[in-house]
C-alpha cells in the first residue's frame, strides 16, 4: 500500500506551496531512497553516505538559517523536512538535526563573519558534517557542571576532557564544542585532524542503529585561537541550539508515529484470524482511533508551533511541551503498532519495531522526558524542582 | 531553441478512482500529479535545453488545479509556464487545435511530449499536433539528442529499437525514457514560487471551440470480477488461458 | 463501408486487420481495406466482409513515418467512408491519430467494444475504470487487439493498386533487434513469481521460460531470495516491491501476508501450488490445486498455441 501520511483534520493544507513542495521532495526521496535501503543500514549499523550528498543536493541542511548558501526556508518548512525524514528513520532526523541546528546554527548565531563564510556552505551542501559536543559521560541532564575544559595557552587553546553520546561524531570534519573557559561555558569549533581529537564511534546500540553516536575525546588537543564562538557566553549557548533541534524533533516524531500508525492500520486490514481481518475487532479499531486521536493532537501542537516560532514570538517551554508531548505519544504509538502486528512485529519486515527503538533515545535525548516536565512545572510555578538547592 | 513540453495533470496512478452519478468523481482525488509519460518528456527537455542551450516552455491545458504541475515543472527549471485554462472534456481535435495554437504563438520547435497520458491513455495529442503544424513525429522514444544540427531519437519497438535522425520542427512522444524526472531542491522550489504563470483562454488564442461530435455518455467502475475458482489438476489450464485471453484482457 | 488501415507484421499481413474486418461485420458494415506498401493485400482480399482492398506502393513505405504514411493513403480513403479503422497497436494509434488530424476528424482510441451507433467502450485510469462514448459523425477508432475474433475466410474480394509515396521526414539511422532485458518486477504488466515450492533456484529456468512465452517480469518470494540467493531485485512482498501488475502468476508461493502485502493488488491473480490448503488460494482468481512440474508444461503449451 503506498504511503498514506495520516492528517485526519488535514492541517497539511495550512502549509505554503512552498512547504509543501519541499514536503513533496523529501517524502518521494525518503519512499524511493530511504524505504529500501533502511533495514539492510541498520542491520549494519551504517548511515549511508549517499544520503548525505542527497540531503545536500536537496538543499535541506540547516532548513531555517537565512544566508552563507543556506536554504533560507520557515521553521515550519524544517518542521516538515523533520517529519518527512523520521518517516523513514529518526536515525536518519537526527544526522539532519545535528548538522542544522547543532553544528551550523551555533555557527550562524554566535560566529564570527569569518567562521560562517568558512565553514556554513559546506555545511549546507553536507560536504563537511558537523556534531555538537555537550553532553559528557557524568553530565547529561546537567550540563552546567561540565567538566571539559579549554585553556588559553596565549597563541592557542588546549582542550581537556571528554563527551559522549555525539551524533555524526566519528564521521564529522566540524565539532561545535562546549567547554569551561576560566569556568565560564564557551563554544569552540574543532576539526576532525586537529591534534589531540579523537572521535572512537560507540558500538552496541539497539537504538538508532543508522545513526553514527560517537564519543569526542580531547587529550590536551590544541586549537587556534580564531576558533572559539565569540558571540555568546554560558549556557545560553547550547540551550539556543537544543531549541532549535528540539523543535524539529518534535515535528519529526510524528512522521515516526504516522510510520507506525500507517503499517499497524495495512496489516491489520490483511491479517485474517477467526476467518476475519483484524481490524474488524474492537480492541484494534479502539488502538487505531487512539493513535489517530493522539497523532492529531501532536500535529496540531507541532504546528502551531511553527507559527509561532516563524512569527518570532516563542519561549522555550513551548517547545519543550512539544517535543515532550510528541515524542512520548509516538513511543506508545510504535509499541501499541508493534503488538497489532502480533509476532510479525518484531521482524525487520516491518517498520514498527525499529521505530520503537529509536523512539526510546529520541525520548532521552535533547532533553529526556521528565526535564521537559520539570522545565513547564518550573513555568507554571516558578519554583526550580531540578535540583535539591534551593 | 524553443523547446516545448506538453504536460498533462491526471489523478495520481496510486488513486483510487470513484464514480458517482455515471462519471469520475474528480472531489475524491487527494492527490493529483503529472502524468509519468510526460515526466519522462519533461527530463529529456530540461537536458536539450542544457545542451543546446535553448528556451523551455512547459504548456498545460485544464482547469485552476494544473498550476501547482506548473509550479512543479518550473522548480526543476523550465523557464516559462502556459497554463490554457478550460473546464470540462475536450475531444482529441478541440485539444490539439488549442495546443497548437499555443505552440505557435510561442513559436515552438521541438516539441516533447508523453506518448499517452495516465487518465484517457488516448496517445493521440502527440502524433495530431505533429500533423497540425507540420512537424515530424517520432513515437515510444526513450531518448532524444541533439547532435550536429540533428535530432537524434531512441525509438522503441518489440524487435528492439531504431537510431531515428530528423531536423525542427518535430514532435516526440515519450514512452519510458532512460532518465527518471530530477528531483527538484529547495532553491528550485523557492525560485519556483516567484515564476509567473501565463495564463491564456482559448479565446486569448483565437480558437472558438466548436461543438464536438463526440458525446461521453458514461464513465463506470471495470466489470466485477468473477469471485476466484480453485481447480484440481491441471485440466483447467486450457479454458484459465482462455478466459485470461478474452474476459479478462490481460494477455 | 467502413474504411480500415492494414497493420503489418514484418512482410506480412498483421492477424489484428482481420479482427478489424468482422468489427465492421458486427456493426452491419462492409470494409474497404487499405494496404499502406501494398503489404498482405492479397490476403487481405480472402478476408470474408471485405468489399474492396486497395494497395498503396511507394519508397516511403520502406520504414515506418506516421506522417508519410498518412499523407501516401489519405488519398485512396473514399470521401463518404465516415469511419475508420486502425488498430491499437503502436504503429495504428499513431497512423490514426495523424489520420484524423489530417481529416479534421476526432478520433477514439482503443475500443473494446462498440456498436452500431458508434458507441464505443475503451477502458480509462489503465483500467480502473470504463468509459462509453460515442461519435455523431466522421471519426477515427482504434480497436485493441483481440477485441473481436478473426473474420471468416473464402472472399476474393477487389483489388486496386496506387502509386502514391510521400517525403519521409525521419531517417532510420540503425535498426538494433535486442534480446529484450528481462523486465523488472516493478515494470512488468505481467509477473510470474516463483517460491520454495519451486524446489531450487535451478527450477527458476521453467519460470524464465514461461515469461520469455509472455513478455513478463520473474518475481520471487522473500524466503527464496534469501536463502537461495536470488537478486533482491526480484523480491516481491512487504520488503520487496509491491506490484500491481495485470496478470501475477505465483508458483510454488504459500502466501504468506508479507508476501500477500506486495501482490495483492494485482487485477488478475493465478496461483499454482499443490498444497490445496495454501491461503494463496484465497486471493487467487484462479487456482491450480497441482505440482509446477505437471502445470507449467501444460501452461506453456496452452500460451504458446496463442
Amino acid at each position: 500500500m503506498d504511503y498514506e501520511a495520516l492528517d485526519f483534520y488535514e492541517i497539511d493544507s495550512l502549509l505554503s506551496d512552498e512547504e509543501r513542495m519541499v514536503r513533496d521532495m523529501v517524502r518521494d526521496w525518503v519512499d524511493e531512497e530511504v524505504i529500501p535501503n533502511i533495514e539492510n543500514a541498520c542491520r549494519e549499523g551504517v548511515f549511508p553516505d549517499e544520503w548525505r550528498v542527497a540531503l545536500g543536493e536537496m538543499g535541506v541542511l540547516g532548513a531555517p538559517l537565512q544566508g552563507y548558501g543556506c536554504p533560507g526556508l520557515s521553521y515550519t518548512a524544517y518542521g516538515v523536512i523533520c517529519r518527512e525524514l523520521e518517516r523513514g528513520d529518526s536515525g536518519l532526523r537526527s544526522f539532519a538535526s545535528v548538522q542544522g541546528s547543532l553544528a551550523m546554527y551555533p555557527i550562524w548565531d554566535f560566529g564570527s563573519e569569518e567562521q560562517k563564510n568558512h565553514y556554513l556552505p559546506k555545511m549546507a551542501s553536507g560536504e563537511w558534517i558537523g556534531c555538537f559536543g555537550l553532553t559528557e559521560p557524568d553530565y547529561g541532564s546537567n550540563p552546567g557542571d561540565m567538566i571539559t575544559k579549554a585553556e588559553d595557552i596565549g597563541d592557542h587553546y588546549l582542550l581537556n576532557g571528554a563527551k559522549m553520546w555525539i551524533t555524526n561524531g566519528t564521521i564529522a570534519e566540524v565539532a561545535v564544542v562546549w567547554a569551561k573557559l576560566d569556568g565560564e561555558i564557551r563554544g569552540f569549533i574543532v576539526e576532525r585532524n586537529d591534534p589531540g581529537f579523537t572521535a572512537p564511534e560507540m558500538k552496541g546500540k539497539h537504538s538508532l542503529k543508522a545513526s553514527v553516536t560517537s564519543e569526542l575525546v580531547f587529550q590536551d588537543c590544541k586549537i587556534p585561537k580564531d576558533r572559539i564562538l565569540p558571540g555568546v557566553k554560558g549556557l545560553r549557548g547550547p540551550f539556543s541550539c537544543l531549541n532549535n533541534a528540539r523543535f524539529g524533533i518534535s515535528w519529526g516524531a510524528i512522521g515516526s508515529a504516522q510510520a507506525c500508525f500507517h503499517s499497524a492500520k495495512d496489516y491489520s486490514m490483511s491479517r485474517i484470524q477467526f476467518d476475519h481481518p483484524i481490524a474488524s475487532y474492537q480492541l484494534v479499531q479502539n488502538k487505531l482511533a487512539w493513535m489517530l486521536r493522539e497523532i492529531t493532537k501532536a500535529q496540531l501542537l507541532a504546528y502551531h508551533l511553527g507559527q509561532k516560532k516563524d512569527a518570532g514570538n516563542w519561549i522555550p517551554e513551548h517547545i519543550s511541551l512539544a517535543k515532550m508531548n510528541n515524542v512520548d505519544i509516538a513511543l506508545e504509538i510504535a509499541r501499541v503498532a508493534r503488538d497489532i502486528h502480533g509476532a510479525n512485529g518484531i521482524l525487520d519486515e516491518y517498520p514498527v519495531m525499529r521505530h520503537m527503538a529509536n523512539l526510546e533515545s529520541v525520548k532521552t535525548y535533547e532533553g529526556t522526558h521528565d526535564i521537559h516536565n520539570l522545565i513547564i512545572g518550573r513555568y507554571i510555578t516558578g519554583i526550580q524542582a531540578f535540583t535539591r538547592e534551593a | 531553441m524553443n523547446i516545448i513540453v506538453l504536460l498533462k495533470q491526471v489523478p495520481d496512478t496510486t488513486a483510487k478512482i470513484s464514480i458517482s452519478s455515471g462519471y469520475m468523481d474528480e472531489s475524491t482525488i487527494t492527490k493529483w500529479s503529472m502524468s509519468p509519460y510526460d515526466e519522462f518528456a519533461l527530463e529529456s527537455a530540461l537536458q536539450l535545453r542544457q545542451n543546446c542551450n535553448g528556451n523551455l516552455i512547459a504548456i498545460t491545458c485544464g482547469p485552476d488545479r494544473c498550476s501547482k504541475m506548473l509550479t512543479d515543472a518550473a522548480a526543476v527549471g523550465t523557464d516559462k509556464l502556459i497554463h490554457i485554462h478550460h473546464e470540462g472534456y475536450l475531444d482529441s481535435i478541440q485539444t490539439q487545435t488549442l495546443l497548437v495554437a499555443a505552440i505557435k504563438k510561442f513559436e515552438g520547435e521541438v516539441i516533447m511530449c508523453g506518448k499517452q497520458a495516465a487518465d484517457t491513455n488516448s496517445g493521440s495529442t502527440g502524433p495530431g499536433v505533429a500533423e497540425l503544424i507540420g512537424a515530424s513525429c517520432i513515437t515510444h522514444v526513450s531518448e532524444v539528442k541533439y547532435e550536429n544540427e540533428e535530432l537524434i531519437a531512441t525509438r522503441l519497438n518489440s524487435l528492439g529499437f531504431e537510431i531515428i535522425s530528423t531536423s525542427p520542427p518535430s514532435i516526440f512522444a515519450f514512452d519510458k525514457g532512460v532518465k527518471e524526472l530530477r528531483r527538484p531542491n529547495v532553491r528550485g522550489i523557492m525560485m519556483a514560487k516567484k515564476k509567473e504563470i501565463t495564463r491564456l483562454t482559448p479565446e486569448d488564442l483565437g480558437v472558438s471551440l466548436t461543438n464536438s461530435n463526440i458525446n461521453l455518455i458514461s464513465q463506470m467502475p471495470p466489470s466485477e470480477k468473477a469471485p476466484g475458482k480453485k481447480y484440481e489438476g491441471t485440466d483447467s489450464i486450457r479454458e484459465i488461458v482462455s478466459k485470461l485471453r478474452d474476459e479478462a484482457n490481460v494477455i | 463501408m467502413i474504411t480500415i488501415i492494414a497493420e503489418n507484421s514484418g512482410n506480412i499481413l498483421h492477424p489484428v486487420t482481420s479482427q478489424l474486418v468482422n468489427a465492421a461485420i458486427s456493426i452491419g458494415s462492409s470494409a474497404h481495406v487499405i494496404c499502406p506498401g501494398g503489404i498482405g493485400a492479397v490476403e487481405a482480399t480472402k478476408i470474408t466482409g471485405v468489399n474492396k482492398v486497395t494497395s498503396v506502393l511507394g519508397d516511403c513505405f520502406k520504414i515506418f513515418d506516421g506522417s508519410a504514411w498518412a499523407e501516401a493513403i489519405n488519398s485512396s480513403i473514399d470521401d463518404d467512408s465516415n469511419v475508420i479503422f486502425t488498430s491499437a497497436t503502436s504503429q495504428g494509434r499513431e497512423l490514426g491519430a495523424i489520420i484524423a488530424a489530417k481529416r479534421k476528424v476526432p478520433i477514439i482510441q482503443d475500443a473494446i467494444s462498440l456498436d452500431s451507433t458508434i458507441k464505443v467502450t475503451r477502458t480509462i485510469y489503465s483500467g480502473k475504470a470504463l468509459e462509453e462514448i460515442q461519435s455523431s459523425s466522421k471519426c477515427v477508432i482504434t480497436i485493441r487487439p483481440n477485441s473481436f475474433d478473426s473474420a471468416p475466410q473464402g472472399n476474393n474480394a477487389q483489388l486496386n493498386t496506387v502509386d502514391k509515396s510521400a517525403d519521409l521526414r525521419i531517417s532510420v539511422k540503425e535498426a538494433i533487434v535486442k534480446a529484450s532485458e528481462r523486465l523488472d518486477v516493478s515494470e512488468a504488466d505481467i509477473i510470474i513469481s516463483g517460491g520454495r515450492g519451486m524446489g531450487s533456484i535451478d527450477n527458476f529456468a521453467e519460470l524464465e521460460s514461461l515469461a520469455d512465452i509472455l513478455g513478463a517480469a520473474v518475481g520471487a518470494s522473500r524466503a527464496v531470495v534469501d536463502e537461495w540467493g536470488m537478486s533482491h531485485t526480484m523480491q516481491v512482498g512487504q520488503t520487496g516491491k509491491t506490484v500491481t501488475p495485470s496478470l501475477y502468476i505465483a508458483v510454488g508461493i504459500s502466501g504468506a501476508i508479507q508476501h500477500l502485502a506486495g501482490m495483492r493488488s494485482s487485477n488478475y491473480i493465478v496461483a499454482i501450488n499443490k498444497d490445496e490448503d495454501a491461503p494463496i488460494f484465497n486471493v487467487a482468481d484462479y487456482g491450480i490445486v497441482a505440482s509446477w512440474e505437471d502445470a507449467l508444461p501444460v501452461l506453456k503449451e496452452e500460451l504458446s498455441k496463442l
